[in-house]
């Protein structure tokens, strides 16, 4: 079985006479990592909301796991395992961080004709899920408001790792982090690949991206300028095509 | 992990923590300027005051807390006894009578609710409308005179009707409706939701929940208890007239903030508002038996709300973010 988990061909998009992309391949094997890199306005984002049924591809067609799929919303793709996490989108800062973590996922009890949460089972899971990925928090009862950015970003993986994701898109996931968090992040990636869970990493940060990534894409102007396994090319090499292509010399 | 040990922040966790400590702050008070001021009796009296505002605030914090606003409650609290009196007037079954007058609430909800979502204008014009709309439609119907309950109606007993000395039926709807919300927000998957629509919206529905159902069921909500608030207070009067319930939506909305919710959505509590409402029932009470002229009332009841919320917002600070 040698396909890809995820298999994008010929993706065109336009949003009224903007082109947002103009026939994009795009694919993402087991338990590999791809970065998806390029400049503001690439198609970045287009292409990742398009895979997961935010948007609906004007032409082109959408494999997963060897199927043929058309995702009508972002909640069917996570339905089939595709988990993303959005920089601002991903956790609800004023509540806390059990609540979160099985936020449209609660698990209940039954009491008659009620259903209730079953707070004890959801804080003991939230913990050691988050205990399993090398995150240790004070009280699972805090509110994701006292968590620094790269813990945010680590709970969000954490809790798509539990949830049996099968692809997880990380969106800027390193962005606005200090140094160390950011290593820290990029473990966590690692780790999920390690569990044979494949990951797409959208950033600006080729050096962030070159760290972890199995093979590297490049988008500019709604068209994919470059496929590279990670051997075949150097962060400067990268660099050079995206100023090329946005016209920097 | 968490000791035996109570901490600060184990009881400042409690969102209603600054509203309980404000009504004790009363009772002492009160209870040192007047002798019957803690006595069952006022205590019922004071419940039954609470009660209604309190059976509005409730819907108005879920509301709150979800992101949107209602201040068409006031309105909506006239509007039901009206049609309910109309139609017990003209001989219809009180049953079929409470039933239709709190189907309209519901409607004015849904409409509250769907112009809201729908067109993306804030709540808080919606509702501004339609609290004027009501209200003219009220004073051009009546021409501006209450209506007067023309026959014996046993039903309304149950509604506001009175259990023992001070104590009326609406005091204790009002506890019923608190604990049944109280579970409905912090025990149930919908209460989940509604806290995660009114914090981040677009995480909320990213992670799947459906986010306008959530806020129009809240709509509903808020409609139908002011409605049925306002046929609790009927059931006490037994009449009804224009200007009913002018004004309560905004000490719905104080009720809401001194119990700890947060205007912008995402935090708060329906206990916590119903103990807002019984602190200004409170002090409307102390006040006057304290010997001080009615007329300080509201001015006492704007200090508090001013002071409760920068009280609030410092607990949640350090509690929440």
């Amino acid at each position: 079985m040698n396909q890809p988990l995820v298999e994008m061909k010929n993706i065109k998009k336009s949003f009224g006479r903007v082109m947002a992309l103009k026939g994009v391949d795009f694919s993402v094997g087991h338990a590999e990592v791809v970065g998806l890199l390029g400049d503001n306005g690439a198609g970045k984002s287009t292409l990742i909301k398009v895979l997961v049924g935010y948007h609906q591809p004007d032409d082109g067609e959408i494999y997963f796991e060897g199927k043929r799929v058309k995702f009508g919303s972002p909640r069917e793709a996570r339905e089939h395992g595709i988990e993303t996490v959005y920089q601002d989108l991903a956790l609800v800062n004023l509540m806390p961080l059990w609540r979160n973590f099985f936020l449209g996922r609660e698990i209940v009890r039954r009491l008659g004709p009620v259903r209730y949460l079953d707070r004890k089972t959801m804080r003991r899971i939230a913990r050691e899920a988050l205990a399993e990925i090398g995150i240790s928090v004070r009280s699972v009862d805090d509110t994701v408001a006292f968590l620094s950015g790269g813990e945010r970003q680590a709970v969000a993986i954490a809790r798509a790792i539990h949830f049996g994701a099968k692809l997880l898109i990380l969106d800027e996931p390193t962005a606005a982090l200090s140094v160390g968090e950011t290593r820290r992040v990029l473990e966590h990636i690692l780790e999920a690949k390690k569990r044979g869970i494949s990951v797409v990493f959208i950033s600006h940060n080729i050096y962030h991206v070159y760290e972890v990534a199995d093979r590297l894409v490049i988008l500019e102007h709604g068209e994919k300028i470059g496929d590279y396994k990670r051997e075949e090319v150097t962060p400067q090499h990268v660099m050079d095509l995206i100023a090329a292509a946005a016209g920097v010399k | 992990m968490k000791g035996d040990k109570v901490t600060l922040r184990d009881l400042l966790r409690i969102k209603e923590f600054g509203a309980i400590v404000g009504v004790t702050i009363f009772l002492v008070l009160f209870s040192l300027l007047s002798n019957k001021f803690l006595t069952t009796e006022n205590v019922f009296n004071t419940l039954t005051m609470a009660a209604e505002l309190g059976i509005i605030s409730i819907g108005v914090a879920m509301l709150i807390i979800s992101g949107e606003f209602d201040l068409s409650v006031g309105s909506v609290f006239a509007v039901a006894p009206m049609i309910f009196a109309t139609m017990i007037n003209a001989k219809y079954d009180p049953y079929l009578s409470l039933i239709v007058s709190l189907m309209v609430c519901a409607g004015i909800g849904l409409v509250n609710g769907t112009v809201t979502l729908k067109t993306g204008i804030p709540s808080f014009i919606t509702t501004l409308g339609m609290m004027m709309f009501w209200r003219g439609i009220l004073l051009a119907i009546t021409g501006g005179f209450p209506i007067i309950l023309s026959r014996r109606v046993d039903m309304l007993q149950y509604l506001g009707g009175k259990v023992h000395g001070g104590l009326r039926y609406s005091a204790i709807w009002f506890v019923v409706l608190a604990f049944v919300f109280w579970i409905v927000l912090e025990k149930t998957r919908f209460g989940n939701w509604v806290f995660a629509t009114g914090g981040n919206l677009g995480a909320a529905r990213a992670l799947g929940i459906a986010t306008t159902r959530v806020k129009l069921v809240n709509f509903i909500f808020s409609s139908v208890l002011a409605g049925f608030a306002g046929l609790t207070t009927f059931a006490r009067f037994k009449l009804v007239d224009p200007t009913f319930g002018q004004e309560l939506e905004l000490e719905a909305i104080a009720s809401a903030v001194m119990g700890g919710t947060l205007l912008t959505g995402g935090y708060g509590s329906v206990v916590g508002a119903c103990v807002g409402a019984f602190m200004i029932s409170m002090v409307r009470n102390g006040l006057v038996l304290a010997g001080a002229p009615a007329y300080w009332y509201r001015a006492f009841i704007g200090v508090i709300l001013i002071v409760a919320a920068v009280i609030n917002a410092r607990i949640r600070k350090r509690v929440a973010g």
